[in-house]
C-alpha cells in the first residue's frame, strides 16, 4: 500500500480537523496515487495543444501537428464547456449513525464532498452545495471561484444530521430547482423506500443531469457485526426489533446485498452511476468512480 | 415394561430445567441503535421461524439428554417372554417337559443326553420359587400331571428313562400348556428339555403346538438345549426283509443301510441267528468302509433253518454315542414246502410240466429244497378235489367248466385261497361268460387278439405290486421284449374289483388280479401249458431270455400262498397280531420281552390271532405255550423307527418359527439358564440401550450447538 493509499483512509482523514484541509490531503493523496496520465480527462481549461506524454490516449494525437513539426501534440481539450455540479447531501437522522464512534456516514459524505468540490473548484467548475432532510434545507449557488470552497466548506461544518427522511420528496425538489444540466453528486444512505427514490432519480436523469449517486452506509450496516441477542432501534421512526444477531447475520447481509442490486441495476438502466460505499472504504474508490463517469461523460 | 429403580425415574423432572431456562433465563437483548432497520425487518420473521425450530431441537436433545438419563439410572427392563410379571420370587406353576426318546441316550462327555436333562432339571428345581407347581412331563405314554411337591417332582426326575415309545417332543407339549392352564398361579413356565434335533420338532406338529401357545397366554418358554453340537454316530436304517415266511430250504434276504453322521470310518456289520436255546448265532459279515456323513448298503442272505419262528438281529460292531440304532431285528418263519393244485386238460402232466418245473424245479424237488409241491390233475377231477389242503390252485388253459367248478373255485378263494388262471385256446367266449365264471373270471372275454409278428410283450409300467417286487431293483433292463406273446385273450371291462397288474406292450391287461372275499384270483391272459407241436400262444418260457416270466411265475404263486401277509415285524407300541392255526388255540401264553422278563398274557379267543399290545420296547418278543414239543412257539420283533433316530440339528432359526422370536428362552448349560430365565422373569434390561442411546443425544445436542452458536465469538462487541 502506498503513501498516499494509506493517508486516504476514513480514519487517517478523520484526524484533520479543518475540512479544507480534509478536502486538499484526500485529493492530493489521491492524485498522487494516480498515474499521471487520467488527470487530463475530466478538465476543460486546455484548450491549446499540449506535448504528448506517455499514457496519453495515441487516439488523442494531432496528426497534423506532427505533420507540421514533426513532434507530437495532444489536442483533445478544445471543445469542452464547463459543467455545473450541485453537491446534495442527505441530512437525516440515520446519517449520523456510527458503529465504531468513529465518522459518522455523514462525515464521511461530507469528506468526500469535500474532496470532489475541491477538485471541481480547481478545475473551474462551479459547484454548488444542496442539504436536505425531509425537503430541502440549504442551497448554495454554484460558483468556480476558489472562494466557492471555503463556503462550501463552512456551510458543510455547520450541518448537523438530525430530520426525518424524504429523499425522493427532496430529489424531486432539487430536479424542479435545477434549469442547466448539470451533474448531481447525491450523498445518502438511501434508507427509505428504494421504488419512489428510483423514480425520482428518474425524474433527475430525464431533465438532463449526470447523476452519481454516492450510496454511503456505516461499516456495520453492511456487515452486521453483532452477537446475541439484539434489540435494534431506527433513529429516524424509534422501531425496535430484537433478533439473534448471529443466526441472522447471513439474512442480513443476503438482503442488504439484495437492495444494492436492486439499487445498481435501476441506476444502470437510468444511466445513473451508482457508487457502494461504507465508512471503511478509502476515499479514492469514490473518487476513482467520479472520475470514471466524469470521463465517460465527456 | 418395567423398572428396578422406580424412584429414579423422578430424575426425568429435571427435564424442566432446560426448559425453565429457556422460557424464563433468556438473554435480555442489548439495545442498539441500527438506521439499516428495514433489511431487518424483512427477514425477520422466516429467521425467527428458522430460530425457534433450532432453539426448540436444541431444546428438545437437551430434555431428551436428562430423560435418558434418568431412564437409564432408573434400569427399566422389558419382558421378552410373557408370564413373568409379579416379582422373580412368586410361585411358578411350572411343567418341565423330557424328550424320553431313545435318541437321548446318546452319550457326551461321559453322560447320555438325558443324564445331562436330569441334572439340569435337578439343579433347576431348587431355584423355583417355594410353593410352585412341579410337573413332570416325559415323551413316553402317559397323561401330564402336577407332583405333589418339589420331592415329588425331584423323584421323578431321577427315574426318568428313556423309552421305545416315544411321541415328539412338540406333540407333548400341548397337554404340558393344557396342565398349566389348569393352575391357579398366574406364573407359568416350560422348560424343554430337548436334544433340538429334528426328529423332537417335526413340522407337521408344529401348528398345534402354535395354536396351544396362543390359547395359553402368559405362558414362559425355555428351552433347554442338551443337545450335541456336531454327533458322531454309526446307525442302521430300517431292516428290509425279503419275505417274512419263507418255505424251508428257502432263503432270506436282509438288508439295511449303513448310516453314519460325522467323520467316516470301518464297521463291520454282523447278522445273527437265534437258535433254538436263544443264543445267537453268526451267519453273515460284512466289512463297510464309510466316508464322512454317508450312507452305505449292508446285505444279507440267510438260508432257511427248520420249520418254525425264528428271529435273529443286524448289528454294527463296536461301540459308538448312541447304541439304540446300532442294532435292527428281525422275524422271519420257515414252513414246509407249499402244496399248490395244477389243474390242465389232458394231456394234464405234459402241459403241467412247464409249470410246475418253473415253480419246483427237478433238481430241487429231488434235493427237498423246492418251495413248492406241486400237484397235477386234471380239469375233469377238480370238482373231487378238497381245495383247502391246497395253499393255491393253478388251471391251466381250462375250458369252459361247470357252474359247480367255478363256485368251488370261488369259495375256496373267498375264504382265503389262492387261484390262478391261464387261459388259452381252450377257453371261449360262450362258456367264460357265464354268471358262474364271471365271480371268478375278472372280466368277459371278447376274442382272441393276434401279434403274429412277434413285436407284443409284457410291458409292466410301475413295479409296485408285489407280484413285480422281485424286478423293482432292475426295472428298467429287464429283457421283457425277449419272449413275445403271440395270441390272447382280450377281456371286456374289468370287475370292480378286479385290476391289472401286468400291461401288454399295446395296453391291454396280460396279468389281472381280482380280489375275493380273504384270497385272491390271478389271471394270465395268455396260457404256459401249450404243448411244442401246437401253434404257440407266447414264449415266455421258450423265449432266448425267458427268466423274467419264470420270477415272475414264482412271485405270483408266493403271492397267491400269502407267504407275504403275515406280519412279523412291528414299531414300539404297535399291536403285534400273530395269526393262529386251528391247531394252535391257546387260553394264555407267556411273553418273553427283550428285557427277558416273561408275562403272561391272556389269549381272548375272539379270532384267530393274538393281539399282543405289550410291545413298548424294541428287541425280539417270543410267545409260548403248551410245552416245548407241541405247543405254539411264534416270535415277532419290534424295531426303533429310524427317523426318530436321526440326529440331524434343528435350523438355527426353526424355534423362532415354532414360538416366534423372543417368545421363548434358549439356555445350553446351568448359567445361561439362570441368566435367560432371570431374564426371562425379569424382562431384559435396557441400560445399555439408553446409554447408547444417550451418547447419540449428546453428540447430536453438541453437533447442533456447535453449528448453533458458530460464529459468535468471531465478532467481539466495540
Amino acid at each position: 500500500m502506498s503513501t498516499a493509499e494509506r493517508y486516504l483512509k476514513p480514519e487517517v482523514v478523520r484526524q484533520i480537523k479543518r475540512l479544507d484541509l480534509r478536502a486538499q490531503f484526500i485529493v492530493k493523496g489521491f492524485l498522487q496515487g494516480l498515474h499521471a496520465s487520467p488527470f487530463h480527462g475530466f478538465s476543460v481549461e486546455f484548450s491549446e495543444h499540449r506535448k504528448y506524454t506517455p499514457g496519453d490516449n495515441p487516439q488523442d494525437i494531432d496528426w497534423f501537428v506532427y505533420a507540421k513539426t514533426d513532434k507530437h501534440y495532444v489536442k483533445k481539450f478544445e471543445a469542452e464547456t464547463n459543467i455545473t455540479g450541485y453537491l446534495v447531501m442527505d441530512l437525516s437522522r440515520s446519517m449520523a449513525y456510527t458503529y465504531r464512534q468513529e465518522l459518522t456516514k455523514f462525515d464521511y459524505a461530507i469528506c468526500l464532498a469535500a474532496a470532489l468540490c475541491y477538485l471541481m473548484v480547481h478545475q473551474q467548475d462551479p459547484v454548488g452545495l444542496i442539504t436536505f432532510d425531509d425537503r430541502i434545507r440549504d442551497s448554495l449557488a454554484p460558483r468556480s471561484k476558489r472562494a466557492q470552497l471555503g463556503n462550501v466548506l463552512s456551510v458543510l461544518s455547520k450541518l448537523s444530521p438530525s430530520g426525518q427522511t424524504e429523499i425522493a420528496k427532496s430529489v424531486s425538489q432539487v430536479a424542479a430547482m435545477l434549469r442547466h444540466r448539470s451533474l448531481v453528486m447525491l450523498f445518502s444512505d438511501l434508507l427509505a423506500e428504494p421504488e419512489p427514490i428510483i423514480q425520482s432519480l428518474r425524474q433527475l436523469r430525464h431533465r438532463g443531469h449526470d447523476v452519481i449517486l454516492f450510496h454511503i452506509l456505516d461499516e456495520a450496516e453492511v456487515a452486521f457485526p453483532f452477537d446475541g441477542m439484539v434489540e435494534l432501534e431506527d433513529p429516524e421512526s424509534h422501531e425496535t426489533l430484537q433478533v439473534d444477531a448471529a443466526g441472522f447475520r447471513s439474512d442480513y447481509v443476503a438482503e442488504l446485498n439484495s437492495f444494492r442490486d436492486t439499487y445498481r441495476k435501476e441506476c444502470f438502466q437510468s444511466g445513473i452511476d451508482y457508487v457502494a460505499l461504507d465508512t471503511s472504504m478509502q476515499f479514492d474508490k469514490a473518487l476513482v468512480e467520479y472520475l470514471a463517469n466524469r470521463r465517460m461523460r465527456c | 415394561m418395567g423398572f428396578f429403580n422406580l424412584s429414579l425415574l423422578a430424575g426425568a423432572a429435571l427435564a424442566a430445567l432446560p426448559i425453565v431456562l429457556h422460557l424464563i433465563m433468556r438473554q435480555q437483548p442489548r439495545h442498539l441503535e441500527f438506521p439499516a432497520l428495514r433489511f431487518v425487518r424483512r427477514r425477520r420473521d422466516a429467521n425467527r421461524r428458522r430460530l425457534r425450530l433450532r432453539h426448540l431441537i436444541l431444546l428438545a436433545l437437551r430434555v431428551a439428554a436428562i430423560c435418558l438419563l434418568a431412564a437409564a439410572l432408573a434400569r427399566p427392563f422389558i419382558m421378552v417372554s410373557a408370564g413373568a410379571w409379579g416379582g422373580q420370587e412368586a410361585p411358578v406353576a411350572a411343567a418341565l417337559v423330557f424328550d424320553t426318546n431313545l435318541r437321548m441316550e446318546y452319550r457326551h462327555e461321559n453322560r447320555s443326553r438325558l443324564e445331562a436333562a436330569s441334572e439340569t432339571a435337578l439343579w433347576l428345581l431348587p431355584q423355583l420359587p417355594a410353593d410352585s407347581e412341579v410337573a413332570v412331563v416325559d415323551t413316553g405314554p402317559g397323561a401330564a400331571i402336577f407332583q405333589i411337591d418339589l420331592g415329588a417332582a425331584k423323584q421323578r426326575v431321577e427315574r426318568l428313562q428313556a423309552e421305545a415309545v416315544s411321541r415328539p417332543l412338540v406333540e407333548v407339549l400341548p397337554d404340558a400348556l393344557e396342565l398349566l392352564r389348569k393352575s391357579e398361579l398366574s406364573r407359568k413356565e416350560v422348560y424343554l428339555f430337548t436334544d433340538l434335533t429334528q426328529a423332537a420338532w417335526p413340522r407337521e406338529e408344529v401348528a398345534r403346538l402354535q395354536r396351544e401357545l396362543a390359547a395359553t397366554e402368559g405362558v414362559g418358554v425355555y428351552v433347554i438345549d442338551v443337545g450335541v453340537a456336531e454327533p458322531r454316530n454309526f446307525s442302521l436304517g430300517q431292516l428290509r426283509q425279503s419275505d417274512q415266511r419263507i418255505s424251508v430250504h428257502g432263503r432270506l434276504r436282509l438288508s439295511a443301510e449303513l448310516s453314519n453322521i460325522g467323520p467316516g470310518g470301518e464297521r463291520g456289520v454282523e447278522a445273527y441267528l437265534l437258535d433254538s436255546a436263544g443264543t445267537p448265532q453268526m451267519v453273515g459279515r460284512q466289512t463297510l468302509q464309510a466316508a464322512e456323513n454317508s450312507q452305505l448298503p449292508s446285505e444279507f442272505n440267510i438260508p432257511a433253518p427248520d420249520v418254525g419262528s425264528h428271529q435273529g438281529y443286524v448289528q454294527i460292531v463296536g461301540e459308538d454315542p448312541l447304541a439304540a440304532d446300532d442294532r435292527r431285528f428281525f422275524t422271519f418263519e420257515v414252513q414246509p414246502a407249499w402244496r399248490v393244485l395244477v389243474a390242465a386238460p389232458s394231456p394234464h402232466y405234459d402241459r403241467a410240466f412247464a409249470l410246475t418245473e418253473a415253480l419246483a424245479p427237478t433238481a430241487a424237488r429231488e434235493t427237498g429244497q423246492a418251495r413248492f409241491a406241486c400237484e397235477v390233475t386234471t380239469l375233469e377231477d377238480l370238482p373231487q378235489r378238497e381245495l383247502r389242503e391246497f395253499a393255491a390252485v393253478c388251471l391251466l388253459d381250462p375250458a369252459p367248466l361247470s357252474d359247480f367248478s367255478w363256485q368251488q373255485l370261488r369259495d375256496y378263494a373267498y375264504a382265503g385261497g389262492g387261484v390262478a388262471l391261464f387261459l388259452g385256446p381252450h377257453a371261449d367266449t360262450q362258456g367264460f361268460n357265464q354268471p358262474a365264471a364271471g365271480e371268478v373270471l375278472p372280466g368277459k372275454l371278447l376274442r382272441q387278439a393276434r401279434y403274429p409278428d412277434g413285436n407284443l410283450q409284457l410291458a409292466p409300467d410301475d413295479y409296485q405290486h408285489p407280484l413285480l417286487r422281485a424286478f423293482a431293483p432292475l426295472a428298467s433292463s429287464v429283457p421283457w421284449s425277449a419272449s413275445p406273446v403271440v395270441r390272447y385273450w382280450q377281456l371286456g371291462d374289468l370287475a370292480a374289483d378286479a385290476g391289472a397288474v401286468i400291461a401288454y406292450s399295446n395296453t391291454d391287461a396280460a396279468v389281472i388280479e381280482r380280489t375275493i372275499g380273504a384270497g385272491r384270483a390271478i389271471t394270465f391272459t395268455t396260457p404256459v401249458s401249450q404243448l411244442p407241436a401246437e401253434r404257440a400262444w407266447n414264449y415266455l418260457l421258450s423265449g432266448g431270455d425267458s427268466w423274467p416270466f419264470f420270477v415272475l411265475l414264482n412271485e405270483t404263486m408266493l403271492y397267491l400262498v400269502g407267504s407275504a401277509d403275515v406280519q412279523l415285524n412291528y414299531q414300539p407300541g404297535q399291536a403285534a397280531v400273530i395269526p393262529l392255526d386251528d391247531t394252535e388255540r391257546i387260553a394264555s401264553y407267556l411273553l418273553m420281552t427283550p428285557r427277558g422278563d416273561p408275562l403272561r398274557q391272556n389269549a381272548g379267543l375272539e379270532g384267530d390271532a393274538l393281539v399282543v399290545t405289550a410291545t413298548d420296547w424294541h428287541g425280539n418278543y417270543r410267545l409260548r405255550a403248551g410245552g416245548e414239543t407241541a405247543g405254539l412257539d411264534r416270535g415277532f420283533s419290534v424295531n426303533l423307527p429310524e427317523a426318530e433316530l436321526r440326529l440331524d440339528r434343528l435350523e438355527d432359526d426353526a424355534l423362532d418359527d415354532i414360538f416366534g422370536e423372543n417368545e421363548y428362552r434358549l439356555a445350553r448349560d446351568t448359567d445361561e439358564i439362570d441368566r435367560e430365565i432371570s431374564v426371562g422373569r425379569a424382562g431384559r434390561e435396557l441400560y445399555p440401550w439408553l446409554m447408547a442411546l444417550l451418547a447419540v443425544v449428546l453428540g447430536a445436542e453438541q453437533v447442533v450447538a456447535n453449528r448453533f452458536y458458530a460464529g459468535r465469538g468471531e465478532k467481539s462487541n466495540p
